[in-house]
């Protein structure tokens, strides 16, 4: 590239431009130059409302409560309260120490212990390590030593611990609504079985979830030994068609373990494998450290119908509708298979034509298609759970023909045990069928709420009550509750005996934090049931069956009684991973394939034809599939990329709104196959045009108190036939006005609309590696010591000067930290109501900016929690000193000084400082209070809080240090942020120590620092996003 | 018509401001006086517990070592109250049939806990540390006085911030030999002042006075 075109690549590039036009003209005639990223499409078009709102730090109204009680009643009923407390203070505390009658061995009280187990999503491990205090399991971090996890959790595993602790969860065990002792209940099972066995068992179905648990399966195995007519199906609305994808491509289903790491080219088709999926916490560590900037960078393209994180992160991003995808896959081959050296695809390249008219830029595909050549043996096709099973076929061909087996993709035995029974949508239906026929006297479910999840067509709402018995072992009175005659409460994976295979097969034992709260048993048990074994309990149930397995892995005087400890110590047991099959094993049959995908292929393209608007069901990053719907947290986490809390909304693109003449907010009314589904849209800049995405999860009707009544149900007009992708939707407005909980605009570091630098700076490789491109000229002026009258304050005698850097060239926005920040500092939820008034509490804030165009934007994530300034405005304004710094430059906050003025977030530039305006901790459970963490304080009403670097984790590592006679090592302090990081985007850790990471982090040429223009030095560093774009796909936007 | 106000009221009025603001003056310091007395901060008040656990005996008697009962108070936050079971290492023996001892056979057997009365309490919001301290060479009595000396335990020092910091900006006076930690007579030998900053060097005693080192 010559110099002149270098220059005008960093131009065109150049993120931190001040002025830039507006290349929609959305505002014409603005006169003041916007900065040309931006969060929302409102504050894209500079709408005054937002502006105005903006300008505070809380939204008009935000210190008024005005939910049922008026502000004045309120007073008068603090007053009497406050009277009453007065009172209560004149006597002496008469406070209660209850010690232990035996303390239990291990156990020293006031200092935590740390326990390994593991949870499975979908049938797959993650291996986790929680913190249990004095019994009370508060946090769940990642076990280093389990491959499914490396040390990190996802946010949907971390939220599980105010799962445990739900009021709503089953408690009683019922039949036909009286409850029932278990042991009655074991014994009728015991009654049920003899009369079952009479005739083999054959009307005893059993209703599952995918599984890999060794146990269970052996369980399964044992009941079919005993009832030979019983038939399991297992059934999930989310399951993956990798395994039928592979039984196309191999002749045999096998499972897919990726390696992103020795990956320099990733082509996702329509995989969100960042943020979705059991290999994503392996994947974005693995994809984040490839995205080191330099020679070996990776490249990663994305095709996709609506923006999710991976999207977010990709080079290069492709709107498609997802039923085009498997074109899109079909012409890839097309293309590679005429060039020589892909002889493989080239009956493929025969048999799929392309369309005549692409909905895509055929420059796009063919310069892939060049760079996937340019890239043999190092690149990675990879599609996602929504795509039929010929596109995971293509994509397979795509990766043998490449040349990419063995090296970015293996593929191993199965890991799920449910290979060979019935499973997924035709295993429901088949099971359907059944009760139809009257051939089910009893149906045992222990699958996540089917009633919910069930596609629509299947009837099973109608069809459930038909069966004579029916068992539902469930963690809530959902849905199928309710149509069920017998109900066991399950035990919370936290509370349960089992074990749990990972992607690669790895073995983890679960064990049990805590006994049951509301005695619940867990699915082991519920099995053993029909085995006469019921009352063993899951624990003697488990360590029985790997008992028997010990003969594997060793021998001797107890060999077992020393390897179960270790096991349960490590969380996994040792050599369990199964070996992936050799390459050799793998021979794809380019004709055989081309002849199985190709009326897939022609069905797709006739769903593609059907017209209308094209519907697309997606799972939901924050409840999944609405198994999570009444996890507080995890309703109140904005949406990695609507930043939408507590529901969700139909999602079209921009041009497709503008068609319509829909604004967000509107209500629309969708017909499709004759169903109605009525819900409000939001505009969602990157969403593919003609199409609508219904995220699954919501509308739930069970008897969760926090999920009943949030959203739509997308899933009241999701048939069999068309899981994910359907065209022929049509849709009527029905009103308008909708809000919607959306935090996207909260916290504007540009409080009074004026022009700043960008926030989240984002640049192309090109740019970090010329010294003198523009972007590393302004980076410079973005850091370092601001011209100052004062002297700065000293740090470098202190033992420690702590400090953070956060790679946005690492963050995906898949939202880890913040649910990890959410649990480690006690942070209370707020409501949807209250999200709307702009109270939600979370220390970090993840915010999302697009920039380009509003069609197809490109995203960059930037979280945001406090700062820590040297000089910090905050504590300037504090009238009460309940602000101030420390020695080693923490910025701590004081609850017990505060009294609420919130002056200190008036003056924070940055913005991210919480004010409890209501006493949100005050109305949680008494159970809840078992899981707070308390080693931080519960705030309470009127007490300013935020971001304190996790300084109880300093503190507590500073004691147990200084007791040892050593100094804190680089590493060994985490914020549970950083902790909880997938993609170790966060560092933290002493700037006196020159060689530790964040102190190297804080001198890379892409450090910034937010609003350094301020002169605030805040001790939080930014690195600056890269992307590396394909040189012949240079975007002119 | 008489006059409403004599030149007698001048003093009369005088005097009355005179007791206004001497009396504001007088409830404000009254109270700031009474907030710094013993009764107020529920000092010299011996707490009656459940059952009477005389530390004199205990300690003074037998000789045994405040962490013999109390074994966490130089690995953990607390110093902990012992569990049931540890009472029993002794009394299983000694004194077995005592009826005093009643309520602690009584919680062993039917496992239920004691329930003793709190005697040091901080707020909540006040995270303190007991390991550091012991192993830093702050001896117990600094703190808890001479629990030797105590039929029932009462609240030797006031445990106000201001108290803590005392000790947090000048150590010294309050350090001793690690092995003398919980020895309720230890003198220093010679020169307080020298020998506390010998131990001080000695123990590599870096006290803390930022905020979140206790509040968080």
């Amino acid at each position: 590239m010559s110099c002149e075109e270098n220059k005008k690549a960093a131009r065109r590039s150049r993120s931190l431009a001040i002025v830039q036009g507006d290349p929609a003209g959305v505002h014409a005639g603005a006169q003041v130059p916007k900065p040309r990223s931006w969060r929302s499409l409102e504050e894209r078009a500079g709408s005054a409302e937002l502006s105005a709102a903006a300008r505070r730090e809380f939204p008009a109204g935000a210190s008024e409560l005005t939910d049922s009680v008026s502000r004045r009643s309120f007073m008068q009923l603090v007053g009497s309260s406050a009277a009453l407390a007065g009172l209560a203070a004149c006597q002496k505390p008469n406070e209660k120490i209850i010690p232990f009658v035996r303390r239990p061995e291990e156990t020293t009280p006031g200092n935590p212990l740390h326990f390994a187990t593991a949870v499975s999503l979908d049938g797959y491990a993650t291996g986790l390590i929680v913190e249990s205090h004095e019994g009370r399991p508060t946090k769940i971090e990642g076990n280093p030593a389990h491959p499914g996890s490396l040390g990190t959790a996802t946010a949907f595993d971390q939220g599980m611990i105010l799962g445990l602790y739900d009021d709503d969860r089953a408690r009683a065990f019922t039949r036909k609504g009286q409850p029932i002792a278990w042991r009655s209940m074991l014994g009728e099972i015991g009654g049920l079985g003899d009369r079952l066995r009479a005739n083999e068992g054959a009307a005893l179905r059993f209703l599952g979830e995918p599984t890999a648990s060794p146990v269970v399966a052996d369980l399964r195995r044992r009941i079919q030994a005993r009832f030979p007519r019983a038939k399991f199906f297992s059934y999930s609305s989310t399951a993956s068609e990798a395994g039928q994808g592979a039984k196309l491509s191999f002749g045999r289903p096998l499972e897919p373990r990726h390696n992103v790491a020795r990956a320099s080219l990733i082509l996702s088709l329509d995989a969100d494998f960042l943020a979705d999926g059991p290999e994503q916490l392996a994947l974005a560590r693995d994809f984040a450290r490839g995205r080191t900037p330099g020679p070996g960078m990776n490249r990663l393209y994305v095709v996709e119908p609506s923006l999710t994180v991976t999207g977010g992160v990709a080079d290069h991003r492709l709107r498609l509708r997802g039923s085009e995808v498997a074109a899109f896959a079909a012409a890839l081959a097309h293309e590679l298979g005429a060039r020589p050296g892909f002889e493989l695809l080239a009956p493929l390249a025969a048999a799929v034509r392309p369309p005549a008219t692409a909905p895509w830029d055929a420059r796009w595909l063919s310069a892939v298609a060049r760079d996937l050549e340019k890239n043999r043996g190092k690149s990675l096709v990879i599609a996602g759970r929504r795509q039929p099973a010929a596109v995971h076929a293509l994509a397979n061909a795509l990766n043998v023909a490449l040349g990419n087996l063995g090296v970015t993709v293996a593929w191993g035995p199965p890991v799920l045990a449910d290979v060979d029974i019935a499973s997924g949508p035709p295993a429901l239906w088949e099971l359907m069928t059944e009760i139809t026929g009257g051939l089910v006297d009893t149906l045992v479910i222990t699958a996540r709420n089917p009633v919910y999840t069930a596609p629509v067509d299947f009837k099973i709402e109608q069809l459930l009550p038909r069966v004579p018995n029916t068992i539902y072992h469930t963690l809530y009175e959902d849905e199928t509750a309710t149509l069920c005659n017998t109900l066991i409460p399950a035990a919370h994976p936290l509370e349960s005996w089992g074990d749990a295979r990972a992607v690669d097969g790895t073995v983890s034992i679960q064990q049990p934090l805590i006994a049951p709260l509301w005695s619940g048993v867990t699915e082991v048990e519920v099995l053993a049931a029909f085995l006469g074994e019921g009352d063993l309990g899951a624990h003697e149930v488990v360590r029985r069956y790997w008992q028997g397995q010990a003969g594997r892995f060793g021998s001797g005087l107890d060999f077992f009684e020393h390897a179960w400890e270790k096991w349960l110590a490590d969380g996994i047991v040792p050599d369990t991973a199964t070996k992936p099959e050799a390459v050799t094993e793998l021979a794809v049959d380019g004709a055989a394939l081309a002849k199985a995908i190709s009326p897939l292929l022609t069905a797709a393209r006739k769903a593609e034809g059907a017209g209308g608007l094209e519907i697309a069901f997606s799972v939901d990053p924050k409840v999944y599939d609405g198994r999570f719907a009444n996890n507080a947290w995890l309703q109140e986490l904005p949406h990695p990329i609507t930043k939408l809390t507590w529901e969700n909304a139909v999602l079209i693109s921009p041009a497709t709104a503008g068609k319509l003449g829909l604004v967000t907010g509107d209500l629309v009314e969708i017909s499709y196959r004759q169903r109605l589904l009525e819900g409000p849209v939001m505009i969602q800049p990157g969403h593919v045009d003609d199409a609508l995405t219904l995220p699954l999860g919501y509308g739930r009707a069970g008897a969760e108190r926090v999920a009943r009544g949030l959203g739509f149900k997308a899933g009241s007009i999701r048939t069999g036939e068309a899981p994910w992708f359907d065209g022929g939707a049509t849709l009527v407005r029905t009103g308008g006005g909708y809000k919607f909980g959306i935090t996207q605009d909260h916290w504007s570091m540009s409080p009074d609309g004026r022009t700043t630098l960008e926030p989240a700076v984002g640049t192309t490789l090109a740019n970090v590696e010329n010294e003198h491109s523009e972007f590393n000229e302004e980076l410079e002026e973005r850091r370092g010591m601001p011209p100052t009258l004062h002297k700065p304050w000293d740090y470098s005698k202190e033992a420690y000067k702590w400090a953070m850097a956060i790679d946005l060239n690492k963050c995906t926005g898949c939202n880890a930290c913040v649910i990890a920040c959410q649990s480690e500092n006690n942070i209370p939820v707020v409501g949807k109501e209250n999200v709307i008034k702009g109270r939600e509490m979370q220390w970090i804030r993840i915010d999302r900016y697009f920039t380009g165009s509003v069609e197809d934007p490109e995203v960059i994530t930037q979280p945001v929690a406090c700062v820590h300034c040297e000089t910090a405005p905050c504590e300037y304004v504090c009238p009460v000193n309940a602000t101030v710094h420390s020695d080693e430059g923490l910025n701590e906050m004081v609850y017990n000084r505060c009294i609420g003025t919130r002056y200190c977030s008036n003056n924070c530039p940055y913005k991210v400082r919480r004010f409890n305006f209501f006493e949100y901790n005050g109305d949680v459970s008494g159970a809840r209070r078992l899981g707070m963490n308390p080693e931080v304080t519960v705030r309470s009403r009127g007490i300013m809080e935020k971001c304190t670097y996790c300084v109880q984790r300093i503190e507590r590592k500073r004691i147990d240090t200084r007791i040892a006679g050593r100094a804190i090592q680089d590493g060994e302090l985490q914020t549970a942020c950083e902790q909880g990081c997938p993609s170790q985007a966060i560092t933290f850790g002493s700037l006196n120590d020159p060689g530790s990471r964040v102190s190297r982090l804080h001198a890379d040429s892409r450090r910034y620092d937010l609003l350094h223009e301020l002169g605030t030095r805040p001790r939080t560093a930014y690195l600056a996003r890269v992307r590396n774009p394909n040189p012949e796909l240079a975007r002119s936007g | 018509m008489s006059l409403l106000f004599r030149p007698r009221h001048n003093t009369l009025a005088q005097i009355s401001l005179f007791v206004l603001a001497a009396g504001a003056v007088g409830t404000l310091g009254g109270l700031m006086v009474y907030a710094r007395t013993p009764y107020a901060r529920g000092m010299q008040d011996p707490i009656e517990q459940p059952l009477q656990f005389d530390h004199r005996h205990h300690t003074r008697d037998e000789g045994i070592d405040c962490r013999y009962c109390h074994n966490t108070v130089d690995r953990s936050p607390h110093a902990s109250i012992p569990p049931t079971s540890l009472c029993l290492n002794c009394h299983s023996q000694v004194w077995n049939k005592s009826p005093l001892l009643e309520p602690i056979r009584q919680s062993f057997f039917e496992n239920k806990p004691m329930v003793w009365r709190r005697v040091y309490r901080v707020p909540d919001f006040v995270y303190f540390n007991h390991s550091i301290h012991v192993n830093k060479g702050v001896g117990c009595v600094s703190c808890h006085g001479r629990v030797d000396q105590m039929a029932a335990v009462e609240k030797a020092t006031p445990l106000t911030m201001g108290w803590c910091l005392d000790c947090h900006r000048n150590p010294e006076k309050n350090l001793r030999p690690l092995e003398e930690i919980t020895n309720m007579t230890w003198k220093p030998e010679g020169d307080p002042e020298v020998a506390g900053r010998l131990l001080a060097e000695q123990h590599d005693v870096h006290t803390r006075i930022s905020c979140t080192t206790c509040h968080r």
